[in-house]
């Protein structure tokens, strides 16, 4: 109970921090929208072609979106969301994070062969043994009650 | 209880708020996309077998905004299924759900964010969605913050939403260019009882000689012990990238997230397990157009004391726009013949293509997958799909057919198909 009057106590003051340093300029300058990739000629396809790996406002190098990027952005994700939202809206996100939907993103975006996209192929059978080694993975995705609901046909 | 008058509280005062802030719409912008996928297969259902299953999903996603000022604005994005043959194969023959519905509001100064309504928060230990209210801002040019509370989406069918809440938040110190610390809260409450309680701390360090810092560490503040630590490091040795990683969970404190949890992880919970996970990618660009990764994963278990390690290569050559050729080899290898397997892959997707053709591009995908040990008879899986479409009316209909086949432990021969229709409606006023 203690713990969490002091959490309380700390919500509380970041919330009051929040309103009283929205009006404050920050000096970062970082833009609510980037460029569209047709602005931009359709060719530049990192941000270290245009930007510092480590700029002043921010390390653009860890924004790559490299050949692995699939499976390693959920660092950046947590840590800086409105980077995300420059470019992608979050119906983009929704096609694998999402609380309910029936198709796999790699069956909605079927023909999108040049997009790196969990649960290719035959995973039904795959899910069989990646599920034995790797649950911690699944967790992130089908954690909860409700997208638990593609696991419960079979699992209860 | 408390808590979730105090949620409620939270949403209405933020409700009234973004009501009560200047609004300017003569410059809005209404953009609708409209996605509509139609599906054709036959599956053996309680009432037939070999029944035709021909479901019509709609992806609808509405903008409402002025894109390049700040502002409010409104965003709206969900998706709605029937079955046409209504052969009994679904459980309801429609479905669908609400992925998010939001107002939105943002300042220039300091990146303020105010979102009402259903929407995805991604912020440190929160990876949720919510019906409810979320505020975000830099805090100065060193620190950031962000608080939600309201509803979790997900517990909606757990009894009712009636003493349902979720509230959190993140605090972030940063030197730019040098490091950000953030720390991060979550509480989860279902029907009036604490369902998650997760606090979180995750570090980004740009360390010399170009080494690159990145993890986090999550807290069960329930079962009172580390759920996990995942930490990695990112530098470059000339052209080649490399990220070598390094994970560990406990299940109980992992998986252990009360009324929130779901099986086959409720199971997990009890099992006392520890994952130790270790492993390292090797990315290397040959040219303008060439990339080979390389991928080395394994996985130790402290209480079934076994051992599995997967293995990968992968190649890829791009080329103008979207074209890309590429392919993939990999195998699964532990203590357990049973997880034992291997997999091929080869894709191909082509927008090079001659303007006389009919078609604006072509895709293929092959995946195959060899089993150590036979599942249901079978110890392989072959799948390949096959896809075309162009784009009309100045690119803003875009009309696409794929078909794939599977054979695998699960169907003899599964063929299926697939049209997909997409239009971007783009109204302004």
């Amino acid at each position: 109970m203690q713990t969490k009057f002091w959490i309380g106590i700390g919500l509380s003051l970041m919330l009051l921090a929040l309103g009283a340093c929205a009006a404050l300029d920050s000096g970062l300058g970082l833009p609510a929208r980037h460029m569209s990739a047709e602005e931009l000629g359709g060719e530049t396809k990192t941000c270290t072609n245009c930007h510092d790996a480590r700029g002043e406002k921010l390390a653009f190098g860890s924004f790559n979106h490299t050949a692995t990027w699939m499976e390693t952005h959920r660092q950046q994700a947590y840590q800086q969301e409105a980077v995300c939202t420059m470019c992608h809206q979050t119906s983009f996100c929704n096609d694998c994070h999402a609380t309910q939907v029936e198709l796999k993103p790699s069956l909605k975006n079927q023909s999108q062969t040049y997009r790196q996209m969990p649960h290719r192929g035959d995973y039904l059978t795959r899910h069989r043994i990646d599920g034995r080694v790797d649950p911690p993975s699944c967790f992130r995705c089908h954690g909860n009650p409700k997208t638990a609901e593609t696991c419960a046909r079979c699992h209860g | 209880m408390i808590m979730t008058g105090w949620s409620n509280r939270f949403f209405w005062l933020g409700a009234a708020a973004l009501l009560c802030l200047p609004i300017s719409v003569s410059a809005a912008e209404i953009r609708v996309k409209s996605e509509t996928l139609v599906r054709g297969y036959e599956r053996d259902t309680a009432a037939e077998e070999g029944a035709a299953v021909i479901p019509v999903y709609e992806y609808l996603q509405i903008d409402v905004d002025t894109p390049d000022e700040p502002g409010l604005s409104m965003h709206l994005y969900g998706w709605g299924r029937a079955d046409l043959a209504d052969n009994e194969y679904y459980e309801d023959a429609t479905d669908g759900e609400l992925l998010y519905g939001y107002l939105e509001y943002r300042r220039e100064t300091a990146r303020f964010n105010a979102r009402l309504g259903r929407q995805y928060v991604f912020a440190g230990v929160t990876n949720e969605s919510i019906d409810g209210l979320r505020l975000g801002s830099d805090l100065g040019r060193y620190f950031a913050g962000s608080l939600y509370g309201g509803q979790q989406v997900a517990l909606a069918s757990e009894q009712g939403r009636d003493g349902d809440s979720i509230y959190g938040g993140r605090l972030a110190h940063r030197l730019p260019g040098l490091y950000e610390l953030g720390t991060s809260y979550k509480n989860i409450r279902n029907d009036s009882s604490d369902a998650e309680e997760m606090a979180g701390l995750d570090l980004t360090a740009y360390l010399p000689y170009d080494l690159n810092l990145h993890g986090l560490s999550t807290f069960n503040l329930i079962t009172e012990d580390w759920a996990e630590h995942s930490y990695e490091l990112r530098f470059s040795l000339g052209p080649l990238a490399l990220r070598p990683y390094f994970q560990t969970f406990q299940y109980e404190d992992y998986f252990g997230t009360g009324a929130n949890s779901a099986n086959p992880f409720r199971f997990l919970a009890g099992s006392d397990e520890e994952l130790t996970v270790g492993g390292a990618d090797l990315t290397l660009p040959l040219g303008a157009a060439w990339v080979m990764v390389g991928k080395f994963k394994q996985y130790s278990y402290e209480v079934l004391d076994d051992n599995s390690t997967y293995y990968s290569a992968e190649a890829t050559w791009s080329g103008a726009d979207h074209s890309q050729i590429g392919g993939e080899f990999g195998f699964m290898s532990g203590d357990a013949a049973q997880n034992d397997y291997y997999l091929a892959r080869l894709f191909a997707y082509w927008d090079q293509l001659p303007e006389a053709l009919p078609l604006g591009f072509i895709s293929g995908d092959l995946v195959y997958v060899g089993y150590d040990r036979a599942i249901f008879g079978e110890d392989k899986s072959l799948f390949a799909s096959f896809g075309g479409g162009r784009k009309f009316m100045e690119e803003a209909l875009e009309l696409k057919l794929s078909a794939d086949y599977s054979s695998d432990p699960y169907f003899d021969e599964d063929v299926r198909g697939m049209l997909t229709a997409s239009y971007r409606f783009g109204l302004s006023r």
